[in-house]
Protein backbone atom coordinates (compact mmCIF):
# COMPACT_ATOMS: atom_id res chain seq x y z
CA UNK A 1 0.00 0.00 0.00
CA UNK A 2 2.84 2.47 1.35
CA UNK A 3 4.42 1.51 -2.45
CA UNK A 4 1.40 2.29 -4.14
CA UNK A 5 1.41 5.71 -2.30
CA UNK A 6 5.01 6.48 -2.84
CA UNK A 7 4.57 5.52 -6.78
CA UNK A 8 1.37 7.94 -6.80
CA UNK A 9 3.36 10.77 -5.52
CA UNK A 10 6.07 9.90 -7.78
CA UNK A 11 4.57 9.98 -10.91
CA UNK A 12 2.03 12.17 -9.92
CA UNK A 13 2.56 14.70 -12.37
CA UNK A 14 2.50 12.62 -15.52
CA UNK A 15 -0.76 11.49 -14.45
CA UNK A 16 -2.79 14.07 -14.18
CA UNK A 17 -0.84 15.15 -17.52
CA UNK A 18 -2.24 11.93 -19.00
CA UNK A 19 -5.91 11.85 -17.23
CA UNK A 20 -5.90 15.45 -18.67
CA UNK A 21 -4.97 14.26 -22.13
CA UNK A 22 -7.35 11.46 -22.01
CA UNK A 23 -10.23 14.22 -21.09
CA UNK A 24 -9.15 16.55 -23.69
CA UNK A 25 -8.52 13.86 -26.85
CA UNK A 26 -11.67 11.91 -26.03
CA UNK A 27 -13.89 14.99 -26.30
CA UNK A 28 -12.29 16.00 -29.47
CA UNK A 29 -12.12 12.63 -31.53
CA UNK A 30 -15.87 11.49 -30.57
CA UNK A 31 -17.75 14.93 -29.18
CA UNK A 32 -20.79 14.47 -31.59
CA UNK A 33 -21.83 11.66 -29.49
CA UNK A 34 -22.24 13.28 -26.35
CA UNK A 35 -25.29 15.92 -26.13
CA UNK A 36 -23.84 17.17 -22.94
CA UNK A 37 -20.52 18.61 -24.69
CA UNK A 38 -22.26 20.95 -26.80
CA UNK A 39 -22.24 23.23 -24.22
CA UNK A 40 -18.13 23.65 -25.21
CA UNK A 41 -19.27 24.65 -28.53
CA UNK A 42 -20.04 27.64 -30.14
CA UNK A 43 -23.81 26.61 -30.29
CA UNK A 44 -24.10 27.33 -26.51
CA UNK A 45 -25.37 30.15 -24.50
CA UNK A 46 -22.94 32.45 -23.64
CA UNK A 47 -20.64 31.39 -26.61
CA UNK A 48 -22.74 31.99 -29.26
CA UNK A 49 -23.96 35.49 -27.66
CA UNK A 50 -20.29 36.51 -28.16
CA UNK A 51 -20.53 34.79 -31.81
CA UNK A 52 -23.41 36.54 -32.29
CA UNK A 53 -22.10 39.93 -31.58
CA UNK A 54 -18.91 39.62 -33.51
CA UNK A 55 -21.37 38.71 -36.64
CA UNK A 56 -23.14 41.79 -35.93
CA UNK A 57 -19.76 43.58 -36.64
CA UNK A 58 -18.26 41.53 -39.46
CA UNK A 59 -21.46 41.07 -41.48
CA UNK A 60 -21.00 44.97 -42.66
CA UNK A 61 -17.89 44.34 -44.03
CA UNK A 62 -19.63 41.87 -46.63
CA UNK A 63 -22.63 43.68 -47.21
CA UNK A 64 -22.32 44.75 -50.72
CA UNK A 65 -21.12 40.91 -51.29
CA UNK A 66 -24.07 39.38 -49.69
CA UNK A 67 -26.47 42.42 -51.70
CA UNK A 68 -24.91 41.00 -54.56
CA UNK A 69 -25.72 37.74 -53.86
CA UNK A 70 -29.63 37.96 -52.81
CA UNK A 71 -29.64 40.25 -55.87
CA UNK A 72 -28.60 37.38 -58.26
CA UNK A 73 -30.49 34.99 -56.45
CA UNK A 74 -33.41 37.53 -56.79
CA UNK A 75 -32.90 37.38 -60.71
CA UNK A 76 -32.76 33.72 -61.00
CA UNK A 77 -35.83 33.22 -59.35
CA UNK A 78 -37.79 35.53 -61.06
CA UNK A 79 -36.83 34.09 -64.47
CA UNK A 80 -38.64 30.81 -62.57
CA UNK A 81 -41.98 32.62 -62.43
CA UNK A 82 -44.41 31.76 -64.69
CA UNK A 83 -44.70 35.52 -65.06
CA UNK A 84 -41.24 36.03 -67.17
CA UNK A 85 -42.28 32.85 -69.41
CA UNK A 86 -44.54 33.00 -72.29
CA UNK A 87 -47.43 31.09 -72.33
CA UNK A 88 -47.25 28.39 -75.27
CA UNK A 89 -51.11 27.32 -75.21
CA UNK A 90 -53.23 29.36 -72.77
CA UNK A 91 -55.43 27.50 -70.08
CA UNK A 92 -52.51 24.54 -69.11
CA UNK A 93 -51.60 26.10 -66.10
CA UNK A 94 -52.45 24.84 -63.40
CA UNK A 95 -51.60 25.55 -59.93
CA UNK A 96 -52.11 22.64 -58.20
CA UNK A 97 -50.14 20.15 -59.90
CA UNK A 98 -50.39 16.70 -60.12
CA UNK A 99 -47.53 15.67 -61.82
CA UNK A 100 -45.07 17.47 -59.45
CA UNK A 101 -45.47 16.92 -56.01
CA UNK A 102 -42.89 18.84 -53.51
CA UNK A 103 -40.06 16.22 -52.52
CA UNK A 104 -36.99 19.10 -51.35
CA UNK A 105 -37.89 22.44 -48.71
CA UNK A 106 -35.77 25.00 -47.66
CA UNK A 107 -35.27 26.42 -44.50
CA UNK A 108 -33.15 29.84 -44.95
CA UNK A 109 -30.40 30.59 -41.90
CA UNK A 110 -27.64 33.00 -41.27
CA UNK A 111 -24.04 31.69 -41.12
CA UNK A 112 -22.57 33.46 -37.90
CA UNK A 113 -19.33 31.60 -37.96
CA UNK A 114 -16.98 29.81 -40.12
CA UNK A 115 -13.64 28.54 -40.73
CA UNK A 116 -12.01 27.57 -43.74
CA UNK A 117 -8.17 26.90 -42.68
CA UNK A 118 -8.81 23.85 -40.64
CA UNK A 119 -8.32 20.47 -41.46
CA UNK A 120 -11.83 19.65 -41.12
CA UNK A 121 -13.84 23.49 -40.99
CA UNK A 122 -17.38 23.92 -38.93
CA UNK A 123 -20.14 26.70 -40.13
CA UNK A 124 -22.32 28.03 -37.24
CA UNK A 125 -26.05 29.21 -38.21
CA UNK A 126 -28.67 30.44 -36.51
CA UNK A 127 -31.47 28.12 -36.20
CA UNK A 128 -31.30 24.53 -34.72
CA UNK A 129 -34.07 21.75 -33.41
CA UNK A 130 -36.70 24.72 -32.31
CA UNK A 131 -36.83 24.87 -36.23
CA UNK A 132 -36.83 21.24 -36.91
CA UNK A 133 -33.53 21.02 -38.59
CA UNK A 134 -31.89 17.09 -37.97
CA UNK A 135 -28.20 15.67 -38.24
CA UNK A 136 -27.93 15.20 -41.77
CA UNK A 137 -29.60 17.35 -43.56
CA UNK A 138 -27.76 19.02 -46.88
CA UNK A 139 -26.71 22.93 -46.53
CA UNK A 140 -25.97 24.99 -49.30
CA UNK A 141 -26.05 28.94 -50.49
CA UNK A 142 -27.02 30.62 -53.55
CA UNK A 143 -23.78 29.57 -55.19
CA UNK A 144 -23.49 25.93 -54.51
CA UNK A 145 -22.68 23.15 -51.77
CA UNK A 146 -21.67 24.56 -48.08
CA UNK A 147 -22.00 21.16 -46.14
CA UNK A 148 -24.02 18.80 -44.19
CA UNK A 149 -25.76 19.07 -40.61
CA UNK A 150 -23.30 17.99 -38.01
CA UNK A 151 -24.37 18.92 -34.40
CA UNK A 152 -28.09 20.62 -33.51
CA UNK A 153 -28.43 22.47 -30.74
CA UNK A 154 -31.81 24.11 -29.60
CA UNK A 155 -31.35 27.71 -31.10
CA UNK A 156 -27.96 27.31 -33.33
CA UNK A 157 -26.56 24.25 -35.45
CA UNK A 158 -22.86 22.69 -36.51
CA UNK A 159 -22.51 22.46 -40.17
CA UNK A 160 -19.13 20.46 -41.30
CA UNK A 161 -18.41 21.96 -44.57
CA UNK A 162 -17.08 20.94 -47.66
CA UNK A 163 -13.70 21.77 -46.42
CA UNK A 164 -13.46 18.38 -44.37
CA UNK A 165 -11.77 15.20 -44.05
CA UNK A 166 -14.28 12.88 -45.01
CA UNK A 167 -17.01 15.07 -46.15
CA UNK A 168 -17.87 11.97 -49.14
CA UNK A 169 -20.64 13.95 -50.81
CA UNK A 170 -21.74 12.49 -54.32
CA UNK A 171 -21.42 14.42 -57.05
CA UNK A 172 -21.15 13.84 -60.75
CA UNK A 173 -20.19 15.85 -63.86
CA UNK A 174 -22.87 18.25 -65.16
CA UNK A 175 -21.88 16.52 -68.81
CA UNK A 176 -21.26 12.72 -69.36
CA UNK A 177 -22.71 11.97 -66.03
CA UNK A 178 -19.98 10.69 -64.55
CA UNK A 179 -19.91 10.33 -60.34
CA UNK A 180 -17.56 10.64 -57.56
CA UNK A 181 -17.14 11.52 -54.24
CA UNK A 182 -16.36 14.71 -52.83
CA UNK A 183 -12.59 15.20 -50.74
CA UNK A 184 -10.52 17.91 -49.22
CA UNK A 185 -7.16 17.70 -48.89
CA UNK A 186 -6.51 20.00 -46.62
CA UNK A 187 -4.70 22.46 -48.23
CA UNK A 188 -6.29 25.23 -50.06
CA UNK A 189 -9.73 26.44 -49.14
CA UNK A 190 -10.72 27.38 -52.73
CA UNK A 191 -9.70 23.82 -54.24
CA UNK A 192 -11.39 21.03 -53.28
CA UNK A 193 -10.94 17.17 -55.01
CA UNK A 194 -13.71 14.22 -56.56
CA UNK A 195 -12.28 10.65 -56.06
CA UNK A 196 -13.42 7.35 -58.17
CA UNK A 197 -14.04 8.96 -61.76
CA UNK A 198 -11.86 6.34 -64.15
CA UNK A 199 -9.33 8.02 -66.52
CA UNK A 200 -11.04 6.84 -69.28
CA UNK A 201 -13.59 9.97 -69.53
CA UNK A 202 -12.76 12.69 -71.34
CA UNK A 203 -13.26 15.78 -69.01
CA UNK A 204 -12.67 18.98 -70.09
CA UNK A 205 -10.99 21.89 -68.04
CA UNK A 206 -14.23 24.61 -67.00
CA UNK A 207 -16.73 21.85 -66.99
CA UNK A 208 -18.97 22.39 -63.99
CA UNK A 209 -19.58 19.56 -61.28
CA UNK A 210 -23.22 19.58 -59.25
CA UNK A 211 -24.83 17.26 -56.70
CA UNK A 212 -25.62 13.74 -57.82
CA UNK A 213 -28.28 13.89 -55.13
CA UNK A 214 -28.32 9.71 -54.64
CA UNK A 215 -28.44 9.73 -50.96
CA UNK A 216 -31.40 12.66 -50.45
CA UNK A 217 -28.94 15.00 -48.64
CA UNK A 218 -29.14 17.10 -51.75
CA UNK A 219 -31.29 17.49 -54.92
CA UNK A 220 -30.00 16.71 -57.79
CA UNK A 221 -27.86 19.48 -59.45
CA UNK A 222 -26.73 22.22 -57.11
CA UNK A 223 -23.44 23.72 -58.08
CA UNK A 224 -20.34 22.11 -56.80
CA UNK A 225 -17.42 23.88 -58.44
CA UNK A 226 -15.77 23.72 -61.77
CA UNK A 227 -12.69 21.98 -63.05
CA UNK A 228 -9.81 23.23 -62.78
CA UNK A 229 -7.07 20.62 -63.56
CA UNK A 230 -7.08 16.56 -63.82
CA UNK A 231 -3.79 14.08 -62.97
CA UNK A 232 -3.36 10.94 -63.02
CA UNK A 233 -3.32 8.89 -59.96
CA UNK A 234 -0.99 6.98 -59.31
CA UNK A 235 -1.00 3.00 -59.41
CA UNK A 236 -4.55 3.32 -60.11
CA UNK A 237 -6.99 3.74 -63.23
CA UNK A 238 -8.69 6.69 -61.31
CA UNK A 239 -8.40 10.89 -61.99
CA UNK A 240 -7.48 13.13 -59.29
CA UNK A 241 -9.79 16.10 -60.39
CA UNK A 242 -9.29 19.24 -58.39
CA UNK A 243 -12.29 21.76 -58.69
CA UNK A 244 -12.79 25.65 -57.92
CA UNK A 245 -15.27 25.58 -55.54
CA UNK A 246 -18.82 27.53 -56.85
CA UNK A 247 -19.08 28.58 -52.99
CA UNK A 248 -16.85 31.33 -51.70
CA UNK A 249 -16.38 30.25 -47.71
CA UNK A 250 -14.60 33.37 -46.62
CA UNK A 251 -18.13 35.31 -47.27
CA UNK A 252 -20.76 33.11 -47.59
CA UNK A 253 -23.30 34.33 -45.14
CA UNK A 254 -26.95 32.98 -46.48
CA UNK A 255 -27.57 29.55 -46.67
CA UNK A 256 -30.60 27.31 -46.95
CA UNK A 257 -30.89 23.81 -45.17
CA UNK A 258 -32.77 20.95 -47.30
CA UNK A 259 -35.36 19.13 -45.56
CA UNK A 260 -36.12 16.00 -47.82
CA UNK A 261 -39.94 14.98 -46.91
CA UNK A 262 -39.00 11.31 -48.32
CA UNK A 263 -35.92 10.73 -46.22
CA UNK A 264 -37.45 8.20 -44.42
CA UNK A 265 -39.13 6.36 -46.88
CA UNK A 266 -35.70 6.39 -49.20
CA UNK A 267 -33.89 5.46 -45.60
CA UNK A 268 -36.87 2.86 -44.86
CA UNK A 269 -35.84 1.21 -48.23
CA UNK A 270 -32.16 1.55 -48.15
CA UNK A 271 -32.21 -0.66 -44.77
CA UNK A 272 -34.27 -3.17 -46.16
CA UNK A 273 -30.99 -3.87 -48.55
CA UNK A 274 -29.89 -7.31 -46.28
CA UNK A 275 -26.46 -6.68 -45.19
CA UNK A 276 -23.28 -7.99 -46.89
CA UNK A 277 -22.86 -10.83 -44.17
CA UNK A 278 -25.30 -12.84 -46.05
CA UNK A 279 -23.18 -12.67 -49.26
CA UNK A 280 -20.77 -14.16 -47.61
CA UNK A 281 -22.55 -17.19 -46.53
CA UNK A 282 -23.76 -17.84 -49.98
CA UNK B 1 -0.98 44.61 -9.08
CA UNK B 2 -1.88 41.40 -7.62
CA UNK B 3 -0.88 38.40 -9.43
CA UNK B 4 -4.38 36.56 -10.12
CA UNK B 5 -5.86 39.76 -11.14
CA UNK B 6 -3.36 40.32 -13.87
CA UNK B 7 -3.52 36.39 -14.74
CA UNK B 8 -7.15 36.92 -14.93
CA UNK B 9 -7.34 40.05 -17.20
CA UNK B 10 -4.57 38.60 -19.17
CA UNK B 11 -6.81 35.30 -19.47
CA UNK B 12 -9.86 37.35 -20.60
CA UNK B 13 -8.01 39.78 -22.90
CA UNK B 14 -5.80 36.98 -24.87
CA UNK B 15 -9.05 34.43 -25.11
CA UNK B 16 -10.66 37.76 -27.12
CA UNK B 17 -7.69 37.71 -29.05
CA UNK B 18 -7.41 34.53 -30.06
CA UNK B 19 -10.79 33.84 -30.88
CA UNK B 20 -11.93 37.39 -32.42
CA UNK B 21 -9.15 37.73 -34.13
CA UNK B 22 -6.77 35.80 -34.89
CA UNK B 23 -9.17 32.52 -35.55
CA UNK B 24 -10.21 34.85 -38.35
CA UNK B 25 -6.80 35.69 -39.91
CA UNK B 26 -6.70 33.83 -43.47
CA UNK B 27 -2.97 34.22 -44.21
CA UNK B 28 -3.09 31.02 -45.77
CA UNK B 29 -0.40 27.89 -46.60
CA UNK B 30 -1.43 26.15 -43.41
CA UNK B 31 -0.19 29.28 -41.19
CA UNK B 32 -2.24 28.99 -37.84
CA UNK B 33 -1.17 32.23 -35.29
CA UNK B 34 -1.73 31.27 -31.61
CA UNK B 35 -0.89 33.86 -29.25
CA UNK B 36 -2.74 32.34 -26.23
CA UNK B 37 -0.10 30.12 -25.36
CA UNK B 38 2.26 33.47 -24.10
CA UNK B 39 -0.78 33.43 -20.89
CA UNK B 40 0.26 30.04 -19.49
CA UNK B 41 3.97 31.34 -20.19
CA UNK B 42 3.52 33.88 -18.15
CA UNK B 43 1.53 32.34 -14.92
CA UNK B 44 3.74 32.64 -11.99
CA UNK B 45 6.98 30.62 -12.68
CA UNK B 46 6.70 28.91 -8.50
CA UNK B 47 3.41 27.51 -9.29
CA UNK B 48 3.31 23.47 -8.92
CA UNK B 49 3.33 21.86 -12.02
CA UNK B 50 -0.30 20.00 -11.40
CA UNK B 51 -1.87 23.58 -10.78
CA UNK B 52 -0.39 24.68 -14.21
CA UNK B 53 -1.93 22.08 -15.70
CA UNK B 54 -5.76 22.41 -14.24
CA UNK B 55 -5.08 26.18 -15.07
CA UNK B 56 -4.36 25.55 -18.68
CA UNK B 57 -6.82 22.38 -19.37
CA UNK B 58 -9.44 24.97 -18.46
CA UNK B 59 -8.03 27.59 -20.49
CA UNK B 60 -7.96 25.65 -23.40
CA UNK B 61 -11.58 24.65 -23.03
CA UNK B 62 -12.25 27.94 -22.91
CA UNK B 63 -10.40 28.70 -26.22
CA UNK B 64 -12.29 25.31 -27.65
CA UNK B 65 -15.49 26.29 -26.73
CA UNK B 66 -15.32 29.70 -29.12
CA UNK B 67 -13.55 27.74 -31.95
CA UNK B 68 -15.41 24.33 -32.34
CA UNK B 69 -12.64 22.48 -31.23
CA UNK B 70 -13.46 20.26 -28.44
CA UNK B 71 -10.68 19.26 -26.47
CA UNK B 72 -7.79 20.48 -29.16
CA UNK B 73 -6.67 23.38 -27.73
CA UNK B 74 -7.00 22.47 -24.31
CA UNK B 75 -4.78 19.19 -25.02
CA UNK B 76 -2.20 21.46 -26.62
CA UNK B 77 -2.21 23.76 -23.82
CA UNK B 78 -1.49 21.07 -20.69
CA UNK B 79 1.16 19.33 -23.00
CA UNK B 80 2.71 23.52 -22.83
CA UNK B 81 1.99 23.42 -19.34
CA UNK B 82 3.56 19.77 -18.96
CA UNK B 83 6.99 20.58 -20.28
CA UNK B 84 7.00 24.50 -19.47
CA UNK B 85 9.28 23.60 -15.91
CA UNK B 86 11.01 20.72 -17.67
CA UNK B 87 12.01 23.07 -20.26
CA UNK B 88 13.20 26.07 -17.50
CA UNK B 89 15.33 23.44 -15.92
CA UNK B 90 16.90 22.92 -19.19
CA UNK B 91 17.72 26.55 -20.02
CA UNK B 92 17.95 27.99 -16.86
CA UNK B 93 21.05 29.97 -15.93
CA UNK B 94 23.87 27.90 -14.65
CA UNK B 95 23.39 29.19 -10.86
CA UNK B 96 19.83 28.10 -10.91
CA UNK B 97 17.19 31.01 -11.04
CA UNK B 98 15.44 33.15 -8.03
CA UNK B 99 12.08 33.56 -7.87
CA UNK B 100 12.15 37.56 -7.87
CA UNK B 101 14.32 37.22 -11.41
CA UNK B 102 11.87 37.23 -14.11
CA UNK B 103 10.03 40.64 -12.68
CA UNK B 104 13.68 42.05 -12.59
CA UNK B 105 14.41 40.84 -16.66
CA UNK B 106 17.86 41.38 -16.68
CA UNK B 107 19.85 40.59 -19.79
CA UNK B 108 20.43 36.64 -19.03
CA UNK B 109 16.96 36.62 -17.69
CA UNK B 110 14.98 37.36 -20.92
CA UNK B 111 17.61 35.37 -23.50
CA UNK B 112 16.25 32.43 -21.09
CA UNK B 113 13.25 32.79 -21.63
CA UNK B 114 12.84 33.25 -25.23
CA UNK B 115 15.03 30.26 -25.64
CA UNK B 116 12.49 28.38 -23.46
CA UNK B 117 9.63 29.71 -25.51
CA UNK B 118 10.83 28.84 -28.83
CA UNK B 119 11.11 25.68 -27.41
CA UNK B 120 7.90 25.22 -25.41
CA UNK B 121 6.25 26.93 -28.89
CA UNK B 122 7.58 24.32 -31.25
CA UNK B 123 6.25 20.98 -28.88
CA UNK B 124 2.95 23.07 -28.78
CA UNK B 125 2.30 23.68 -32.31
CA UNK B 126 4.10 20.57 -33.18
CA UNK B 127 1.54 18.44 -30.55
CA UNK B 128 -1.17 20.63 -31.58
CA UNK B 129 -0.88 20.05 -36.28
CA UNK B 130 -0.21 16.38 -35.41
CA UNK B 131 -3.79 15.49 -33.30
CA UNK B 132 -5.25 18.20 -36.21
CA UNK B 133 -4.41 16.61 -38.62
CA UNK B 134 -3.74 12.74 -37.61
CA UNK B 135 -2.81 11.09 -40.65
CA UNK B 136 0.90 10.64 -41.17
CA UNK B 137 0.49 10.18 -45.19
CA UNK B 138 -0.01 13.69 -44.87
CA UNK B 139 3.25 14.43 -43.11
CA UNK B 140 4.34 17.15 -45.45
CA UNK B 141 1.30 19.24 -44.54
CA UNK B 142 1.82 19.01 -41.03
CA UNK B 143 5.79 20.16 -41.22
CA UNK B 144 4.86 22.51 -43.25
CA UNK B 145 2.02 24.14 -40.77
CA UNK B 146 4.88 23.84 -37.79
CA UNK B 147 7.49 25.42 -39.70
CA UNK B 148 5.88 28.52 -40.95
CA UNK B 149 2.97 29.47 -37.48
CA UNK B 150 5.74 28.87 -34.84
CA UNK B 151 7.60 32.04 -36.34
CA UNK B 152 4.57 33.60 -36.49
CA UNK B 153 3.18 33.16 -32.90
CA UNK B 154 6.44 33.72 -31.52
CA UNK B 155 6.98 37.49 -33.23
CA UNK B 156 3.36 38.08 -32.25
CA UNK B 157 3.49 37.31 -28.81
CA UNK B 158 7.13 39.07 -28.96
CA UNK B 159 5.13 42.10 -30.06
CA UNK B 160 2.65 41.92 -27.96
CA UNK B 161 4.91 41.35 -25.09
CA UNK B 162 6.71 44.18 -25.60
CA UNK B 163 4.37 46.32 -26.31
CA UNK B 164 1.45 45.89 -23.75
CA UNK B 165 2.95 44.10 -21.08
CA UNK B 166 5.71 45.49 -19.99
CA UNK B 167 4.35 48.87 -19.10
CA UNK B 168 2.74 46.96 -15.98
CA UNK B 169 5.70 45.46 -14.79
CA UNK B 170 7.77 48.68 -14.47
CA UNK B 171 4.92 50.46 -12.71
CA UNK B 172 5.10 47.84 -10.06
Amino acid sequence: MRNLLAFFQRFRIFLVFVLLQIVALSTYVRYSEFARLQALSTISGINSSVMSVRNDVVKHFNLEETNKQLAWENAWLKQQLKLSNYQLKKGFVAIDDTLYNQQYKYIPATAINSTFDKRNNYMTIDIGSNHGIKRGWGVFSSKGVVGIVHTVGKRYSLVKTILSKNINIDVMLDKGGAFGLLKWDGENAKYVQISGISNDMRIKKWSTVSTKGGSGIFPRGIPVGKVVEKRFMEGRPLWDIHLLTAVDFRTVQQVYVVKNIHLDELEQLQDAIPADKEEEDL
Amino acid sequence: MNVIVSNSIRFVLLVLVQVLILNNLEVGAGIYPMLYPLFILLLPIEMATVTLMFVSFFFGLTIDAFSNTFGLHASAAVVFAFFRPLVFKLFAPRDGFEMGEMNAMNLLAVRWFIVSYIVLLFIHHTWFFIIEVFKWNEFLLILQKIILSVPISFGLSLLVRTAFMDKSKKER
